[in-house]
């Protein structure tokens, strides 16, 4: 007989509400994430970005998370979603604005077992960016500056928050002077076997295999071209490497892993309907997205950069749910 | 007017219902599962083969030196894997999807027997939108997918089996795997190696076709969004019909990529239409990674299908295997499978299991406590009499130089 059983996670859980709210360690926290929201919106501005804001509801949502269920919303008698992310969304606002981002809310119900990674939420938010007529390389330069961008200003800015926590600002001193690194996916699985860790070529590098990376190094830096049949039916397929993806992740140094994932997007109507049989969609659910396909929505690149994740790599953190104020751990029901 | 050359009557009966007559009375819905002919239609080439032992039986000498003693048909091990569970024997549970004739009680049934049994168990598409998960939907409690997975496990076998879901392409706006993945209740037996997702690319007793099931029209009207709403019957009857799912090799390999890159600790099934390609989309599906292909013979189940489908389409299972050929992987077998010979004679032409389907569900009708448990020891008593006969002593040893046939 197997028993029903419920979350099991290694690291400790935040206390109540009051306790995890009135705690001085939350309370640096979110004033060093209210100054990395600041300078985000400072960065972004300058280059051009129009802030919008995100939907959080809608027919569809990216369907393109791992394993997560989304949530369904009974909407006047429609199946509706919460937004896993806005990436649909980001697309379309190119018909308004070349150049749009939103601090967006996402909703993700992650498989138990992320539960124990430390780095995953249910509830959490990205900084999400979009740029028409942009190239892969060109939304990983913007990915680079707002990064270096943000941890410069919070290391000049609050430098007593940061020793409060203990973290230590000669820890970002690579990222803030040096380049990013990058590597293909196809790299990293080879770097991964030589570390020992099965990792499968056709897949999303898995949670253990990101921290390992994320260990080796001392700055952040990307893995880029994806193959297809590990993310969702946005992310371009490369016409001179057919099977893999004009996309990237960053991941952070120390072990924290993947900060940030991004893309050139499909925009070609009949390639995103192949696209879509090929990650198992049924195209008929995506109606409103594909009628704005035919009639035309700008090429484009952009990325999401987790809030919460850069949060707790910036201030040092063990777990990313002392990132936020409201955790939302994986399968632990709390307000 | 007569026309005693030419098939009068039925051209009568579908002058009176028009395309209704495509389809079997739809007042046996529910109560009668249909298939093709044996003696009629499919002239599957099994039914025609003989298990032929030999006078020579070096493996049997095997066997006397490892036993000490002569070696008798008790001594057939039948332990084995399936679509990477172990299981007890080279049987599994088929799906019977969301067709009346398989719900509630009679699902519930065979699903704890299976578990009972320690063979595999698959459950349909269409369950979770047609019937609910089960979950917070308390009303729904009886109907439900997870109805069916709590009755398996809580009588699961140790060590043996495992617990099969099918999607759709219906299915995944539902997120049926997603769903099954993070749900709490589900965890023992992902943490236990024992769950599996099935990539449902076709159906055995219509194939080209998508799944069909009947409904009141006042209960369609709530799966009007997602299905196929065909009033064919002209009465309160509607035909509910899902769409057979777009395919070419580079959408079949990269949906069971994305199965493995999502799914890392569930096993990934791939069922497969009987169609004329099926050579090549079975290698497609293993290179991909599937850990079995399933192949449901054209020999109906049981589902609702047209009676030209349940005749004259698709291949019959012989040919399928036949097709197929030597392979190294995992091949899973269904249609009309029921008793040790049909089995037997599966396994010696390359298929490393079979599933059970209309047999499951008529057994436990008959006895809703033990029906399927006594259906399976006696078919597993069969494989044993049988494989031993060959001079075997593993029930995988069967291959072809066991059968013969006759032209």
């Amino acid at each position: 007989m197997i028993e029903a059983q419920q979350t099991q996670v290694t690291r400790p859980l935040p206390g109540g509400p009051r306790e995890h709210l009135s705690s001085p360690v939350t309370r640096s926290v979110l004033t060093i994430q209210h100054r990395m929201l600041i300078a985000a919106r400072e960065y972004l501005r300058g280059i051009g970005c129009t802030e919008m804001l995100a939907p959080v509801i809608g027919p569809v949502t990216d369907p393109g998370a791992r394993g997560a269920k989304q949530v369904d919303v009974d909407y006047y008698g429609h199946r509706f979603k919460l937004m896993t992310s806005a990436i649909l969304y980001k697309q379309a606002s190119l018909t308004t604005f070349d150049k749009i981002f939103f601090i967006a809310p996402n909703i993700r119900l992650e498989p138990l077992e992320t539960a124990s990674t430390d780095r995953h939420l249910a509830e959490f938010h990205q900084i999400d960016v979009e740029m028409a007529n942009t190239s892969r390389e060109e939304i990983m330069a913007v990915a680079e500056g707002l990064v270096r961008h943000i941890v410069r200003e919070v290391s000049t800015e609050l430098p007593g928050e940061l020793a409060a926590l203990g973290r230590d600002t000669e820890a970002y001193a690579e990222l803030v002077h040096h380049p990013f690194d990058q590597r293909t996916h196809s790299d990293a699985v080879t770097d991964l076997h030589k570390l020992g860790h099965d990792q499968s070529p056709d897949a999303e590098i898995d949670w253990q295999g990101e921290k390992l990376l994320s260990e080796q190094v001392t700055r952040p830096f990307f893995i880029t071209d994806y193959p297809k049949g590990s993310r969702g039916f946005y992310d371009r397929e490369n016409q001179q490497r057919p099977g893999f993806l004009r996309n990237f992740d960053l991941i952070a140094p120390e072990g924290y892993g993947e900060l940030c994932s991004g893309s050139e997007r499909e925009s070609d109507y009949a390639t995103i309907i192949s696209r879509m049989r090929e990650t198992g969609e049924n195209p008929s659910k995506y109606g409103w997205y594909l009628q704005m396909l035919r009639d035309g929505i700008p090429p484009s690149a952009g990325f999401g950069l987790g809030l919460e994740r850069f949060t707790r790599y910036v201030a040092g953190l063990e777990s990313v749910w002392q990132a936020t104020a409201y955790p939302k751990i994986p399968g632990i029901p709390s307000p | 007017m007569k026309a005693p050359a030419f098939p009068e009557s039925a051209v009568r009966a579908r002058a009176l219902s028009g395309p209704a007559d495509a389809f079997p009375d739809p007042g046996s819905y529910g109560h009668t599962l249909y298939g093709a002919d044996p003696g009629h239609a499919a002239y599957d080439w099994i039914d025609r083969l003989r298990l032929v032992p030999p006078v020579f039986v070096p493996h049997r000498l095997e066997k006397l030196v490892e036993l000490a003693r002569e070696p008798l048909y008790r001594d057939v091990e039948l332990d084995t894997t399936v679509g990477g569970f172990r299981s007890t024997l080279p049987v599994y549970l088929s799906a019977f999807g969301s067709t009346r004739a398989a719900s509630v009680d009679l699902g519930v049934a065979a699903s704890r027997q299976a578990g009972v049994l320690g063979i595999p168990m698959v459950i349909g598409e269409n369950i979770t939108p047609v019937n609910g998960y089960g979950r917070i939907e308390e009303s729904e409690l009886e109907k439900s997918m997870l109805t069916r997975v709590t009755a398996y496990a809580e009588q699961a076998l140790d060590g043996y089996g495992g617990v099969v879901i099918q999607q759709s392409t219906e299915d995944a706006d539902a997120e049926v795997w997603n769903l099954v993945y993070s749900d709490p209740n589900v965890q023992p037996l992902l943490e236990s190696g024992r769950l599996g997702f099935e990539l449902k690319v076709g159906q055995g007793a219509k194939p080209g076709l998508g799944g069909m099931t009947l409904l009141e029209t006042t209960a369609a009207a709530r799966l009007s969004d997602a299905y196929s709403i065909d009033p064919v019957f002209g009465s309160d009857t509607v035909l509910r019909s899902s769409s057979p799912g777009t395919f070419t090799d580079e959408i079949l390999r990269q949906q069971i990529r994305l199965m493995r890159n999502n799914y890392p600790r569930a096993r990934i099934w791939v069922k497969l239409p009987p169609a004329r390609d099926i050579h090549a989309a079975s290698l497609v599906a293993w290179d991909a990674g599937a850990d079995a292909v399933t192949v449901d013979g054209a020999e109906s189940g049981t589902g609702w299908a047209p009676v030209g489908f349940l005749e004259h389409v698709g291949l019959p299972l012989g040919e399928c295997l036949r097709r197929i050929g030597e392979h190294p992987s995992c091949l899973l077998v269904s249609g009309r499978m029921w008793e040790g010979a049909r089995v037997a004679k599966c396994l010696a032409l390359g298929a490393t299991a079979a599933g059970l389907g209309r047999a499951a569900l008529i057994a436990v009708d008959t006895d809703p406590e033990n029906g399927l448990v006594n259906l399976v020891e006696c078919l597993s008593l069969e494989l044993q009499m049988l494989t031993s006969a060959m001079g075997k002593y593993h029930v995988g040893s069967l291959s072809p130089e066991d059968v013969w046939s006759p032209a």
